[in-house]
């Protein structure tokens, strides 16, 4: 048979939705964006009894209705042409609230199947099920499935399988919700029937009846069914008068009192004892005196796992690209097109090395992070901020985001699609650059052992990461009360029983994260680190002041000072290329702030990766390759500069972007290059405006310009 | 227990969900016309005649955690002074 079919999957969140879409796809998956929101798209096919299966897994929702970007999402997709079957996933540890969205499904008057989830727990539980009462009442399918194990699918397939075999007779059955009801539902129904619009014929008008009588805000915003308005209005004053209803949620109470006749008989009870459990771990884990010290040893834990067991696999990833050019180096000849063969090896080997070093980070990261919220513990932890967090305007669920953005603000940008709250998220989005990433440590590491004693060390190293801490709140708090104005939203969030999540979809996770990483934000970084190859090698000064190649010669038989020659020549060098010219250009405008146009080379290149920063002083202060444990690198920088100018620079490089990837992720995550370059804009602003009050009041003052 | 009686459309001596402590059992009366929340809430399984328990109060305040059918959900307390119930049972634990 060579038809395709399409089938979606649908159902609550924290239904194990996404653990059934694994189980049935495997690797064979791409994750993607509906457009114009953050919503994750995900599908994926596989193949069954030679029937070629396309699966779209669907954002997890409570109802059609339309009170969240993803129900948006989910209306707008299941009302799509092109559909074969649904597959209802539902908690079956809770069924009576997961089959809710079950009867809005059935009104599509598509094909359904359901997939009793979690049945394992179910029945440990004690809850039986008179299954073939439940298939019959709507008209579909059953099929019990465990979702994180690889056999739990098995029935599910089956009866996929006889599903699409005999997709032109299926059962679902037109729900009624009672006479009055029914006789409303119809009379609008009718109506729209009479519009004949070509875009809905698929599904029956019925569903959209409900829908409007319901005043969904998606079914309302569709022009076509306008007309029928007046009806609808005159249907619910109707309904009002005979039943004491209230307009938008007696289609609610009417499905309720429908599933609850349903499942009278359908369900009994033993014991329950999952639920047991997990409501025990919760007694400790979000209790009153432990639940905070038990967060912040958990957030202590993930920090320490990205970052410190991350470290080894760096180092080999380091050595790697080490030995790669070192390789290249020897077999291409440096007379032969020498201009290709330093490209390849110091901008393309070194740039793409300088990215795919922070890979493990990002692996290590996503997988603490699907732990957490596999686990449940996410949910919990957004439970216990919630209130701390709110007074900055922000929510629980940015805590864990912001918390990891002491790491890298890359794969803390994308923590934050756990935000459902789409202004919560992107404040959260805006304000992580100010938390001190990783990649700005060399520069305090290099500079504050230089500039500040012993005893202030430490103090400064604080007052750096609080500085930057506290700016995030204050803009998070400012850009609430301004920017992101507007009523409080509805918070509602679901703490699922503890679950222990299952080694397949961790690693799907995690890979899925990886690559986009490798995609987006390496694309990006290779560029850039071509860009300032070429900035800092063009153009190529051939007539030194000094002809410094005979003196090497001179020396190196003396065997003093050769490696300085070679260093200061590197320094003319570059202050002759683009960059240096760059610098040259704009060191009026930083000037203020205290920059010569040594440090501005440095900052610019700094814009691209904070790392460069420390690169590019070494470039400039002639030592060569230096790193921040650079001796000589530190004596040359104050006999040049001042505490005040180094504190300087280390504010401006922490209230500066970090690095473009974090304007790549930005634009990845926002969908908008404007609002990634506004941010950009924005925190280059602070950034000198914040550097600039500093220095002129430090120099006015007197702080900190002489050595401490 | 302290007695809300801001409620325009309700009358009766009815609480609300952020007043009760923990371990109370109560069943759902009324959700305030003013909450925006209602539809939300009806999809969730909070409407009248549901029954719910108080399972926690978070740590710093702000957020309630109820079970209602068999799930547990987190709401604010803003939010929970909207929702109307009677007392069934209290626990103490």
């Amino acid at each position: 048979m060579s038809k395709k079919f399409h089938i979606v999957l649908a159902g609550n969140p924290n239904c194990g939705k996404t653990c059934i879409f694994n189980a049935l796809t495997g690797a064979r998956q791409h994750v993607g964006n509906y457009p114009g929101v953050t919503v994750e798209s995900k599908s994926g096919s596989f193949s069954l009894n030679g029937m070629e299966i396309e699966v779209t897994d669907l954002p997890g929702v409570y109802s059609l209705s339309s009170s969240s970007p993803e129900e948006k999402v989910v209306f707008e997709e299941l009302t799509k042409k092109g559909i074969d079957l649904i597959v209802n996933v539902v908690d079956s540890t809770i069924l009576q609230r997961s089959l809710y969205l079950t009867t809005q499904l059935a009104e599509l008057h598509i094909p359904m199947l359901l997939a009793f989830n979690m049945s394992d727990d179910a029945r440990k539980k004690g809850l039986k099920f008179d299954i073939a009462k439940l298939e019959k009442y709507f008209g579909s399918p059953i099929a019990r499935t465990v979702g994180n194990n690889s056999d739990g699918v098995r029935e599910l397939k089956e009866k996929m399988a006889e599903a699409l075999a005999q997709l032109e007779d299926h059962g679902v059955p037109m729900l009624s919700y009672g006479a009055d009801f029914d006789d409303a539902i119809n009379a609008v129904a009718q109506r729209i029937d009479a519009l004949n619009i070509e875009e809905y014929k698929h599904i029956p008008s019925r569903f959209f009846a409900i829908k409007l009588l319901e005043k969904d805000a998606s079914a309302v915003g569709i022009k076509a069914m306008k007309p029928v308005q007046e009806e609808v209005d005159a249907q619910i004053e109707h309904l009002k008068g005979k039943h004491a209803i209230v307009a938008d949620t007696f289609m609610a109470d009417r499905r309720y009192a429908m599933l609850s006749g349903a499942c009278h008989g359908a369900i009994s009870f033993t014991q329950e004892k999952r639920r047991e459990i997990s409501d025990k771990i919760d007694k400790v884990i979000t209790n009153k005196f432990l639940g905070f010290p038990l967060f912040l040893a958990i957030m202590y834990g993930t920090f320490w796992f990205t970052f410190i067991c991350a470290d080894p696999l760096m180092g080999y990833i380091e050595d790697f690209f080490g030995w790669l050019g070192g390789v290249v180096g020897n077999v291409w000849d440096p007379e032969t097109l020498p201009f290709l063969r330093d490209l390849l090896i110091d901008g393309i080997i070194a740039g793409v090395g300088g990215v795919i070093v922070f890979l493990p980070n990002i692996l290590f990261l996503f997988f603490a992070i699907a732990i957490l919220e596999e686990s449940g513990y996410m949910s919990r932890a957004a439970f216990i901020m919630d209130a701390v967090m709110r007074k900055f305007g922000l929510q629980g669920k940015s805590f864990v985001p912001l918390v990891l953005g002491f790491g890298c603000t890359v794969p803390a940008i994308m923590a934050t699609r756990t935000i459902e709250s789409e202004r919560d998220r992107k404040i959260t989005i805006m304000v992580l650059p100010f938390m001190s990433c990783g990649a700005r440590l060399p520069i305090y590491a290099l500079l504050i052992p230089a500039f500040f004693a012993k005893e202030y060390q430490a103090f400064t190293m604080w007052a750096i990461y609080i500085i930057g801490v506290l700016t995030a709140l204050i803009a998070a708090r400012i850009m609430k009360s301004t920017l992101f104005k507007g009523e409080r939203e509805v918070y509602l969030m679901e703490l699922p029983p503890y679950r222990m999540p299952s080694i397949k979809s961790l690693l799907l996770h995690m890979w899925d994260r990886g690559r986009m990483y490798l995609q987006k934000a390496g694309t990006i970084i290779l560029l850039t680190s071509i860009v300032l190859y070429f900035c800092n090698t063009f153009p190529e000064k051939k007539a030194f002041s000094v002809d410094r190649t005979v003196k090497t010669a001179e020396v190196q038989k003396q065997k003093t000072d050769a490696g300085n020659l070679e260093n200061a020549r590197l320094a003319e060098k570059l202050e002759y290329t683009i960059s240096g010219r760059v610098g040259k250009i704009f060191e009026p405008i930083f000037a203020p702030i205290g920059f010569d146009w040594k440090i501005t080379t440095a900052a610019i290149g700094a814009l691209a990766a904070k790392e460069v920063f420390v690169a590019q002083m070494g470039i400039l202060y002639s030592e060569g390759e230096a790193d921040e444990e650079s001796e000589g690198l530190r004596k040359q920088l104050t006999r040049n500069y001042t505490p005040l100018q180094a504190f300087c620079i280390m504010i401006f490089s922490l209230l500066s972007i970090p690095c473009f990837a974090t304007l790549a992720i930005i634009k990845r995550e926002l969908n908008s290059w404007k609002m990634a370059f506004a941010e950009a804009g924005a925190l280059f602003v602070l950034a000198y405006v914040v550097t600039l009050m500093v220095y002129q009041l430090g120099s006015v003052l007197g702080i900190g310009t002489k050595m401490l | 227990m302290k007695k809300q009686c801001c409620c325009s459309d309700r009358q009766g001596d009815n609480v609300s969900l952020a007043e009760l402590p923990v371990g109370t059992k109560a069943t759902i009366v009324g959700i305030l016309s003013k909450s925006r929340g209602r539809k939300k809430f009806a999809d969730v399984g909070i409407v009248p005649g549901t029954e719910l328990l108080i399972e926690a109060h978070a740590p710093f305040g702000g957020l309630i955690r109820v079970k209602v059918m068999e799930s547990s959900m987190a709401l604010h307390k803003e939010d929970a002074a909207c929702i109307m119930i009677e007392k069934t049972e209290t626990d103490n634990e």
